[in-house]
């Protein structure tokens, strides 16, 4: 076995692993604060590299000014999100199954408007490193990828440091646990719910962009890669942070050694299949949250 | 009460009678004719996912993938093991069955998360094998050149005869659905949507009746994708995607959970809002997202709900009439 080959492959595992890892965060994030269940992250990713494409390459900004205000854009997405649609419909009393097809029908709007505001065709994410690759012991590996890996890990290691280090972080912990007894000890329930969405929201949006370069910027960039970290999330025990990111990554390794080794056309077939047997056998996960009725 | 009864009867009667004879009407014209036969398949679809969603509150976004499952098992036997075609359409409904039945049994112990979730994987496993096994489905040219259904030597050869079998078929499985609901199964089933824990300590067998709905739903949806195969006469992967589950949910939303009209009413309407954003592609998913945000936000008994409550509105101003005819016939 080529070295090199083992190694471009891991370097790609864990690119795609650590960004199923990142939006499983965002799941479990979500999941944590209020038992709810978005299916629009995929597009939530989409819309994140669609603004950042917009700040980068059509308006010209600077590569790390355009990070940071995707990162804004979608802060404040997601709060809308939360506040004018999910609690909207909460308030008016609609069961657990309504909000996820709200979701549903929201990530069908944002895909439907994204095309109609950036076109159908797939936008060429123009590169944003001068180099072509880099060499890792033999292998070489597009600059590209390594950003996005280095940003999905950030992410990552800063989310956990700010649930678990921060006064707000264990605040948000607090009200995701009992919202009414977070709200009596002087905790802003309605903040910590906004700040929750609004921080989901900008994980994936930012991981989006750093996809751009990547994959290309198309509507349905998202669906695919939204229901492996899903899937990821869930193996690794929903809800669970840690879970989520050893979920993700497994995922990544799955896919990549198996269209490596195996097949590429059946790879996600293979993934669904190994998610619905692990959901049938071990529905808690590898952390053992509990999900069942 | 007995006259009030008689009444229900009556007015849904005369609905009934009335949007036959509207359909009729317009079938005369081949493709109007194409277009009824297809309202037909989705309103049993969205039956289907009625029983599923509505009575027993499990939610399914894969319901595209028994669909397919029912469509493609059809037009493979008919199409390459030349099985007559009447016995192909059953069979996709058995083998939709079979497939729901089996997803039920380790589904019916999971929460809704994880269940929309199974589901979701589920459709796109079906999604993913129909387009990539080239060799057996065609992969995503599809299948073509499927034979017309042929029932006991008739041969419904044309969209009219077509239709009006569907319509039939769609009425045989409403009575179905009504018996069902109101048998002791359909009360077991509301009992789990509303509270499953209170219908467990009365006795009954969450597992079985979740495993029963799911199987009653996927053979509704498999016997509507065979139909489906017929209608058409050729398949292809894109009919079948998670975008297809989502409109199947918002049909059956739109025209009002739990009620016999309701997703007769949001198949066709939806269906023809599709045919007229035909040539505008494009805004389809926009408007099918907007019909769903109306739905939930506005909307909470779908269409049918609107009308119940003009008819409760109408009802008590008869009764305010009625009083108010007593107190002044006392003046």
């Amino acid at each position: 076995m080529d070295l090199s080959l083992i190694i471009k492959l891991v370097v790609a595992a864990l690119m795609i692993g650590s960004v199923y890892s990142a939006l499983g965060m965002s799941y479990s994030l979500i999941y944590k604060a209020s038992g709810l269940m978005n299916l629009a992250m995929g597009n939530f990713l989409m819309l994140g590299a669609y603004v950042g494409l917009t700040f980068y390459s059509i308006l010209g900004l600077n590569i790390g000014l355009s990070f940071v205000l995707t990162f804004i854009v979608m802060f404040i997405f997601g709060i809308i999100v939360q506040r004018y649609l999910i609690d909207s419909l909460l308030k008016k009393g609609a069961a657990f199954s309504y909000i996820i097809l709200l979701t549903a029908a929201l990530g069908l709007a944002m895909e439907n408007s994204a095309i109609l505001i950036w076109t159908p065709y797939t936008l060429y994410f123009p590169a944003i490193f001068n180099t072509a690759s880099v060499e890792i012991a033999g292998a070489h590996v597009a600059p590209e990828n390594l950003l996005v890996l280095g940003i999905a890990v950030f992410s990552c290691v800063g989310l956990f440091i700010f649930l678990n280090k921060t006064k707000f972080g264990t605040a948000m912990r607090a009200s995701a646990q009992d919202q009414v007894a977070a709200g009596a000890l002087g905790i802003n329930v309605g903040l910590t719910k906004d700040v929750t969405w609004g921080l989901a929201s900008s994980l994936a949006g930012v991981i989006g962009m750093a996809l751009g370069p990547v994959y290309g910027v198309y509507s349905t960039m998202g669906a695919m890669i939204a229901q492996k970290a899903f899937a990821g999330s869930v193996t690794g025990g929903y809800g669970n942070i840690i879970g989520a990111v050893v979920g993700g990554v497994f995922y990544g390794f799955l896919e990549t050694f198996v269209s490596a080794f195996i097949t590429t056309t059946y790879k996600d077939v293979i993934s669904f299949t190994v998610l619905i047997i692990i959901l049938v056998i071990s529905p808690t996960g590898l952390f053992k949250e509990k999900v069942i009725e | 009460m007995m006259k009030m009864k008689i009444k229900n009867h009556l007015s849904s009667v005369i609905f009934w009678a009335v949007l036959a004879v509207t359909l009729l009407l317009f079938a005369q014209k081949n493709y109007y004719a194409f277009i009824i036969a297809l309202f037909g398949v989705y309103a049993i679809v969205a039956t289907a996912l009625d029983v599923l969603f509505g009575y027993t509150g499990q939610i399914s976004l894969g319901h595209a993938g028994l669909f397919a499952i029912g469509s493609y098992v059809t037009a493979l036997l008919s199409l390459k093991l030349s099985v007559p075609t009447a016995i192909a359409l059953i069979l996709g409904a058995v083998a939709a069955t079979v497939v729901g039945a089996l997803i039920a049994i380790p589904a019916s112990k999971l929460v809704k998360h994880f269940l929309s979730l199974l589901m979701i994987a589920f459709g796109q496993i079906v999604y993913l094998i129909i387009n990539s096994w080239s060799k057996v489905t065609g992969g995503s040219l599809g299948l073509m050149n499927i034979p017309k259904l042929n029932l006991f030597g008739f041969k419904f050869d044309s969209y009219i005869k077509i239709a009006i079998l569907i319509w039939l078929v769609l009425a045989l499985l409403l009575v179905v659905k009504v018996r069902i609901i109101n048998s002791r199964v359909g009360s077991a089933f509301i009992a789990l949507r509303e509270n499953s824990v209170a219908a467990k300590g009365l006795g009954i067998n969450i597992k079985k009746y979740k495993v029963m709905a799911f199987a009653i739903s996927a053979f509704m949806t498999g016997l509507a994708g065979g139909l489906y195969t017929y209608v058409r006469g050729f398949i292809s992967p894109e009919t079948f995607n998670g975008t297809q589950s989502t409109l199947f949910m918002t049909m059956l939303l739109f025209g009002g959970i739990c009620t016999v009209e309701g997703p007769v009413i949001g198949a066709v309407v939806l269906l023809l809002v599709k045919e007229v954003f035909q040539s505008l592609a494009l805004y389809q998913g926009l408007v099918y997202a907007l019909f769903m945000l109306i739905v939930l936000f506005f909307l909470p008994n779908g269409v049918v709900g609107i009308f119940k409550s003009m008819g409760g509105v109408v009802a008590k101003l008869k009764k305010k009439n009625k009083k108010e005819g007593q107190v002044n016939a006392e003046n």
